[in-house]
């Protein structure tokens, strides 16, 4: 009887000491929570792989290069239906959409609504970008953990990030003592200058409202936005490391083509594949006694071995032209392992301004918004005084507010946002047409299935969003293979 | 040697009982009428009272009768005998086997030895013998056509690939298929990290006794969690006592390259039918008849040699026994720079401490070094770099004299550089390296205060330590400056069960079986991995030569504890009617605290309808069962968790495996019916089993919708239905003095049923199957699981091709993902014959698969490159397609436009159409030959050696297939592909490595 008295004792710390052994499902060398100025970083290295990972695509629909193959699905017959995966799709929602909405949330626990605000204002420019490629995605519904989110028209994304720039510039202002601080440790790119980031919030709002003022009459808030943003105005660009040695610390239109881990195999750069394009040459050869070629493109590119710079039709290959002759696109100033990726530059204000204006009818602000988006750019590149000046007066650059077209100005923006993805919101926005593009033809080896018509937009991940939400899906009409020849919201509603 | 062991163990069952009246002793011995030897345990009974006893270790009794009374010797697996004895005297019995009766002995969960005639489920055994006879040193690729309901493929004909066994079907959409491995008592990991071969392959199948195979989960219930796919129950050799036996066996294997892909020889590298040496694909102009071609695949592959050595030496005596061997194998391949390098040692021994405590222990070593020149990715895709490599250039030219690449194709683009080398380069200076050092440590202690109660106690550890590298050297395409990568683990999966066994007859003809106990089981591994970039010094290939800034190091080290309570009781009636009930109550660390702790019981009965009848030559038994069986999470799926920025400025980043706090046990329920038939004897045998089995409440882990700010997260969702039919004959067809005949028959197949998937989903495909997006491996609600999915042409409600206006077929270009093919086989059919005839001994065994499709993603991708045998045999040629044309009316009229087959045909229509690649494939293949013939007593004695045999064996020698590609059985991704998606390539043929013929011989000594 004694003994078995003394089996309770025994049996209870037994089953204490087994449910304790149970308590082990929590991975001990991953971190569960961290500081605000420990997110930030991710953050921001993100955004840049994110706008990268678009303009990755785009830059062969804006026509600044092309593959020296005519079979290239995307490339060269803008066919998206043999890919798995839609990586930009990722990026957005995930790498920068998932760790923003976590920094927001540790922000504001800490009540660092400096880092908030920061949060808030990356998030606006993520869905922006996205959306500006995909058109319809989730926002009510999304983060819910429902596998199956309704789609938000485009509208209601462009509200979103409307409000979310709101919030990111209220935080900012609210953000005090209590705050974590915000250095160049952990803020990349203003080394927590936050009016920058207020100055950045509204360059945002400008390039928003530029998409689609041509049909709601923003044009004088974008001369506004842009202004306010100019006032206090410092580049936000990601800079990746001088010496770079390790793929992360490249930037990923660089020579060795970086590929960190096998997110980002399908987003690597094709572009010693790639030649520019003769719609990019045409632009930037000049022909005039002591000025061949804009100075820009000694920058832009570097000289392939033969020193010629040939363009090749778009979607056409290199046909007989030998690939010797024409530029090498790796090594120029933004596709060195070492290059900045800009998420947005000041030129862009400058012509989002000037193209404003000049809708406006106000063509003496666009003229003087015009110059001063040349001359930064040439600075920018570090082109010497003596061929900025040849340039400025070859016939390239028009010399007075009358005779400016707009298709000087968004030429001439085409060639400051070198492969920049919103250079394709802008062509979408005027439609591919050649008053604004002059010289833009339809590529000849697009799949004729397509019947003519203009890329417009991404595909979903094939991957996620066509397996989970096939309602959604068939509701936009995105099963088709011709979706991405749908036009977005803006460029259905363009008047341009 | 074996059923001396047997009876051993069954003495435990026996009754016990004491004599009463004392008027005369009667001593002797019970031996066995075949070989003599005393029989313990046997039982000395006087008929009609309950004076019983047992026999000794040696067999020797000794009984109190009165005047008169009739003695009945008996024990299972013989005739019983009777005498009367007349006055105290010795009574000599030797027993004669029973022919009649039903006793197969099977080694069934826990180890634990049952008569096959009183279960209540499937069980099917392979003999150690019948697994050596196959001659694979992977045991799994041993099993296969033995087991009726296995489905076995490996990943192809390299030694570092691993092999998969599913079951009765796959139960799980992403989790793993295969069955839990236990030896000897202990789990042991069938790991395949790093795609490396799965883990069993570390075992050494001459110390094998016999392999028992728990197929359904009904049987596997009492393990719990895992048991769902069933349970692999490896028991190994022990020493007999006796005198002391040593063996010692050599074998050599010569390996050739097997079925291999046909390509066209007619045009060189280039795109668009114009020549440009840029590229490897070959769609470029046709060969000069000046110019050499050369057939590379041929060209690349060699041909392997493996020798392989055997050292054993047991015996033992009444109180101990000991068993001990060695083996050592070492070989190449069909691969250029690839070799196994294997060295096993197994030490076990028994001791009797006390008259009812014994001890056993066991200690396996194993040291499994393989190098392999061919280095796919996770999907696959290991030989399609020989496949497409052009024709134009000699495979074997990969280097110069000094060792520097000698590239076909080399553009330095501006500090970028492109170049174009064989194969055999990559083969040749970047191997990878997998090396594992095991030990499986086993400990059991037994006790048996009375004949019908015995308690044990077990415990074992599984450790072992894996390396793997993968150098990437300097001056390789797409990685300049050389890439090192490394693993580092140790992993380690430690058992302990007590289990309490009470087996008493406790009324007249009614014996209670109750097994009652508990278990611990816990699993962990710490693993670092490091990746580097850049050799400094580019001869040396080490993280000592690589800037710190350019190495990257990371570390895990998952965790799993699970406990459990469990019962099994059995109610045998007159061996004849048998009822069995199992319950189990799992705890596991892997689920949520409010769901980790479930109970699921099984009930099953069985019945010898024989009984009934008046049965002289022949029995026969009916069973059924019922099962549920929980399944538990993958480790570390209930939180979120950082990971490291590995970008500027560091810090951190979600993970992006969500966790999800409300996963629960995904459910399997099994129901099993089955019918034994034993004929003239036991000449001929038959065991059919009927299955159903459902899997609920899937634990998926898998891609989930961005939206959810995953991208990965694990969640509960989904049902899986399979049923089958699995029927196994075997017998002895002639039987004669010199001559025998015995010839078995595994015949079985399975049909699933995706029932139900998670949310809207209607197709799922399987990450690792997806070579190209033409056709995938996926999963389709209310389709068969093994599904395909992909686009097709066109068709008219007639099913004839759609032909558009240009007179090329026009592809369904709105249903991109239309279920397309099935990779379940239809039926599977395993054919073994054995003949002896006086020393000589022949067996081979047929596999023979209907049905079933395999994904050529090996031909889609020779498609798109130009050199699919296809593609010189059509291009430029002029074909009217056999389809109709749709009329403006609507109607379709028979196509009878000419249009030339050119590239874009090929490459845009063609190759992008998935049923152009889909193949319903059948099969016969000989899996192995094997020729044996022992040598005659007079030579050996003058030797004074006690046997040698020789054995000449073919693998794989014979295959006939309709398949138009290499070998059939593929298995792109294997098992546990990056993770858990067991099953998900099975039949995907992404550049596979053709399994190779092999032939060998053998030389066995015993001393």
């Amino acid at each position: 009887m004694n003994k078995k008295i003394y089996l309770i004792p025994v049996l209870l710390m037994l089953f204490s000491a087994c449910k304790k052994n149970l308590d082990i499902n929590v991975n001990p060398v991953q971190p569960v929570t961290t500081t605000s100025n420990l997110m930030l970083p991710g953050v921001l290295g993100n955004m840049a792989y994110h706008a990268y990972s678009h303009a990755r695509f785009s830059v062969y629909h804006s026509f600044y290069i092309t593959s020296r193959y005519t079979t290239n699905a995307i490339e060269s017959q803008w066919d998206y239906n043999r890919i798995t995966r839609m990586g930009a799709w990722r990026w957005h929602y995930f790498d920068v959409g998932s760790n923003c909405i976590s920094l927001i949330k540790t922000a504001e626990q800490e009540q660092s609504f400096n880092y908030s605000g920061v949060g808030k204002i990356i998030m606006a420019y993520s869905y922006l970008t996205a959306t500006d490629s995909f058109g319809d995605m989730p926002v009510k519904e999304a983060y819910t953990g429902d596998f199956s989110p309704a789609y938000d028209t485009q509208d209601v994304v462009y509200a979103e990030v409307e409000r979310l720039l709101n919030e990111g510039m209220a935080d900012i202002q609210k953000s005090g003592s209590q705050a974590k601080v915000m250095n160049a440790a952990s803020d990349l790119i203003f080394q927590g200058d936050l009016s920058k980031w207020t100055a950045f919030a509204h360059a945002l709002k400008a390039r928003m409202r530029i998409h689609t003022a041509n049909f709601d009459n923003k044009y004088d808030e974008v001369i506004s936005e842009a202004n306010t943003a100019l006032a206090a105005w410092k580049d936000p660009v990601f800079k990746y490391a001088a010496d770079p040695q390790r793929d992360y610390e490249k930037n990923m239109w660089g020579p060795s083509v970086p590929n960190p881990v096998w997110n980002f195999a399908d987003i690597t750069n094709y572009l010693g594949n790639s030649v520019s394009t003769d719609f990019f040459m045409n632009y930037l050869t000049v022909a005039e006694p002591g000025i061949k070629y804009d100075p820009r493109l000694y920058k832009l590119t570097t000289p392939g071995k033969n020193g010629r710079y040939q363009g090749a039709k778009m979607s056409e290959g290199i046909a007989d032209i030998p690939f010797d002759d024409f530029a090498s696109l790796y090594k120029g100033f933004w596709t060195a392992d070492n290059s900045p990726m800009p998420y947005m530059l000041k030129e862009e204000l400058y012509f989002m301004k000037s193209e404003a204006a000049w809708y406006k009818n106000d063509k003496q602000t666009a003229f003087e918004a015009y110059k001063s988006g040349i001359s930064e750019n040439m600075g920018r590149l570090g082109i010497v005084a003596d061929s900025v000046s040849r340039y400025m007066a070859s016939a390239k650059v028009k010399k007075t507010a009358d005779d400016l077209t707009i298709g000087d100005i968004m030429m001439q923006k085409y060639v400051a946002l070198y492969l920049q993805g919103e250079t394709w919101v802008d062509m979408r926005r005027h439609k591919y047409k050649t008053d604004a593009y002059p010289g833009l033809y339809y590529p000849k080896n697009i799949l004729a299935e397509f019947g003519g018509k203009w890329i417009q937009r991404f595909p979903y991940d094939p991957q996620t969003e066509y397996i989970y939400n096939p309602k959604e899906i068939a509701r936009l009409g995105a099963m088709a293979r011709n979706w991405v020849f749908t036009d977005l919201w803006w460029s259905a509603n363009s008047k341009l | 040697m074996k059923r001396k062991l047997l009876m051993l163990f069954l003495s435990t069952f026996l009754l016990y009982a004491t004599a009463m009246a004392q008027q005369m002793t009667i001593t002797g011995k019970v031996s066995s009428a075949e070989d003599r030897l005393g029989i313990p345990g046997a039982s000395v009974k006087v008929k009609g009272a309950s004076t019983v006893v047992q026999t000794n270790s040696d067999g020797m009794y000794s009984i109190n009768i009165q005047k008169g009374d009739v003695l009945v010797f008996s024990y299972i697996g013989f005739e019983s005998q009777e005498r009367t004895p007349t006055a105290a005297s010795t009574v000599n019995v030797s027993l004669k086997t029973d022919s009649r009766s039903l006793d197969e002995v099977v080694v069934t969960a826990f180890g634990v030895k049952k008569d096959k005639r009183t279960l209540t489920y499937a069980i099917q055994s392979v003999k150690g013998d019948d697994l050596r006879q196959a001659n694979q040193s992977n045991i799994i690729n041993g099993l296969q056509g033995q087991i009726a309901g296995a489905q076995i493929t490996s990943s192809g004909g390299s030694p570092g690939l691993p092999s998969e066994i599913i079951l009765r079907g796959v139960s799980s959409l992403t989790g793993d298929n295969q069955p839990l491995m236990i030896v000897d008592g202990i789990r042991v990991s069938n790991a395949s990290t790093d795609g490396t071969v799965n883990r069993l392959a570390d075992f050494n199948p001459e110390d094998i006794e016999n392999i028992s195979v728990l197929k359904g989960g009904a049987a596997a219930a009492i393990y719990g969690i895992d048991a769902a796919s069933g349970a692999i129950i490896i028991t190994t050799k022990k020493g007999a006592s006796g005198k002391m036996n040593v063996v010692a066996s050599a074998k050599s294997f010569l390996e050739t390259v097997g079925r291999l892909p046909k390509r066209q020889t007619m045009y060189t590298t280039g795109l668009g039918g114009t020549y440009d040496n840029s590229t490897t694909t070959s769609w470029g102009r046709k060969f000069r008849v000046d110019e050499q071609v050369y057939d590379n695949p041929k060209r690349f592959f060699d041909t392997g040699l493996t020798n392989d050595f055997n050292f054993n030496i047991n015996g033992g005596t009444e109180t101990y026994n000991y068993y001990m061997s060695g083996n050592y194998r070492d070989g190449s391949s069909i691969i250029p720079n690839t070799n196994a390098d294997k060295l096993g040692i197994l030490l076990k021994g028994t001791a009797k401490l006390a008259p009812k405590l014994e001890l056993s222990a066991s200690v396996n070593y194993i040291d499994n070094k393989i190098k392999e020149g061919l280095v796919g990715s996770n999907s696959g895709g290991w030989a399609n770099s020989v496949y497409r490599y052009p024709s134009q250039y000699d495979i074997r030219n990969y280097q110069f004299d000094n060792g520097d690449p000698n590239y076909v194709y080399y553009q330095d683009n501006g500090g970028t550089e492109t170049g174009i080398l064989s194969p055999l380069w990559n083969v040749n200076k970047n191997p990878r390296t997998t090396r594992t050092r095991r030990t499986v440590l086993n400990g059991v202690l037994d006790y048996k205060p009375y004949p019908w109660l015995s308690v044990s106690y077990r415990m074992g550890q599984d450790y072992y330590n894996q390396t793997y590298d993968n150098i990437t050297v300097p001056r390789t395409p797409g990685s300049w400056d050389g890439r090192l990568y490394q693993t580092r683990g140790n992993y380690v999966n430690t058992t302990s069960y007590l289990n309490t066994t009470f087996n008493k007859e406790v009324i007249k003809d009614l014996n209670v079986y109750a097994l009652v106990g508990a278990t611990s089981e816990y699993y962990e591994a710490k693993t670092n991995s490091i990746t580097g970039e850049k050799f400094q010094n580019p001869a040396i290939h080490s993280v000592n030569v690589i800037e710190a800034a350019n190495l990257k190091t990371t570390e895990s080290n998952p965790r799993r504890q699970r406990y459990a309570l469990y019962g099994d009781f059995r109610l045998e009636y007159k061996r004849m009617l048998n009822l069995s009930f199992t319950g189990r109550q799992d705890w596991t660390s892997t689920l949520p605290t409010n769901a980790r702790s479930f109970f699921f019981p099984s009930v099953g009965a069985s019945f010898v309808f024989s009984e009934l009848m008046d049965a002289k030559d022949w029995s026969g038994k009916v069973r059924t069962i019922y099962a549920k069986i929980g399944k538990d999470a993958p480790i570390y799926r209930t939180n979120n968790n950082l990971t490291q920025y590995l970008g500027i400025g560091g810090g951190f980043v979600n993970d992006p495996t969500g966790g999800n706090p409300n996963l629960k046990p995904e459910v399997t329920t099994n129901n099993e019916y089955g019918m034994e038939l034993h004929f003239f004897k036991n000449r001929l045998n038959i065991d059919a089993t009927y299955y159903i089995s459902q899997s609920k409440d899937q634990i998926i882990s898998a891609r989930v919708p961005l939206t959810t700010g995953y991208v990965i997260q694990t969640f509960n969702a989904g049902t899986i239905k399979n049923k089958g039919l699995e029927l196994s004959i075997n017998g002895t067809l002639m039987k004669q003095k010199n001559f025998q005949w015995d010839m078995t028959i595994n015949a079985w197949k399975n049909t699933s049923k995706m029932m139900e998937l998670p949310d809207q989903v209607r197709v799922f495909p399987y990450t690792f199957g997806q070579p190209y997006t033409a056709a995938i491996a996926a999963s389709v609600l209310d389709m068969p699981v093994l599904g395909i999915v992909g686009t097709d042409y066109q068709r008219n409600s007639d099913g004839y091709m759609v032909i558009g206006a240009d007179g090329y077929p026009l592809i369904n270009s709105t249903e991109k993902q239309q279920y397309i093919g099935n990779r379940e086989p239809k039926f599977n059919f395993g054919w073994l014959n054995k003949f002896q005839y006086k020393d000589f001994s022949l067996s081979f065994l047929w596999d023979i698969r209907i049905g079933g499709d395999v994904y050529n993603a090996t031909r889609l991708g020779m498609m798109s490159a130009g050199i699919a045998k296809e593609a010189g045999d059509w291009r430029d040629k002029e074909f009217v397609f056999n389809g109709v044309v749709k009329q403006a009316d609507g109607s379709y009229i028979k196509n009878t436009k000419t249009v030339v087959l050119d590239y874009n045909y090929f490459t845009t229509n063609y190759a992008s159409v998935g049923t152009n690649f889909i193949e319903k494939v059948n099969w016969a293949r000989m899996r192995y030959m094997t020729l044996g013939y022992t040598l005659p007593k007079s030579f050996t004695n003058r030797l004074k050696v006690n046997r040698i045999q020789l054995e000449f064996s073919a693998q794989n020698p014979f295959l006939f297939t309709n398949y138009s590609g290499g070998d059939p059985e593929v298995n792109s991704a294997g098992p546990n592909a990056g993770g858990a998606e067991g099953g998900s390539t099975m039949g995907v043929d992404f550049g596979a490595i053709p399994l190779s013929r092999t032939y060998s011989f053998g030389l066995t000594v015993s001393f």
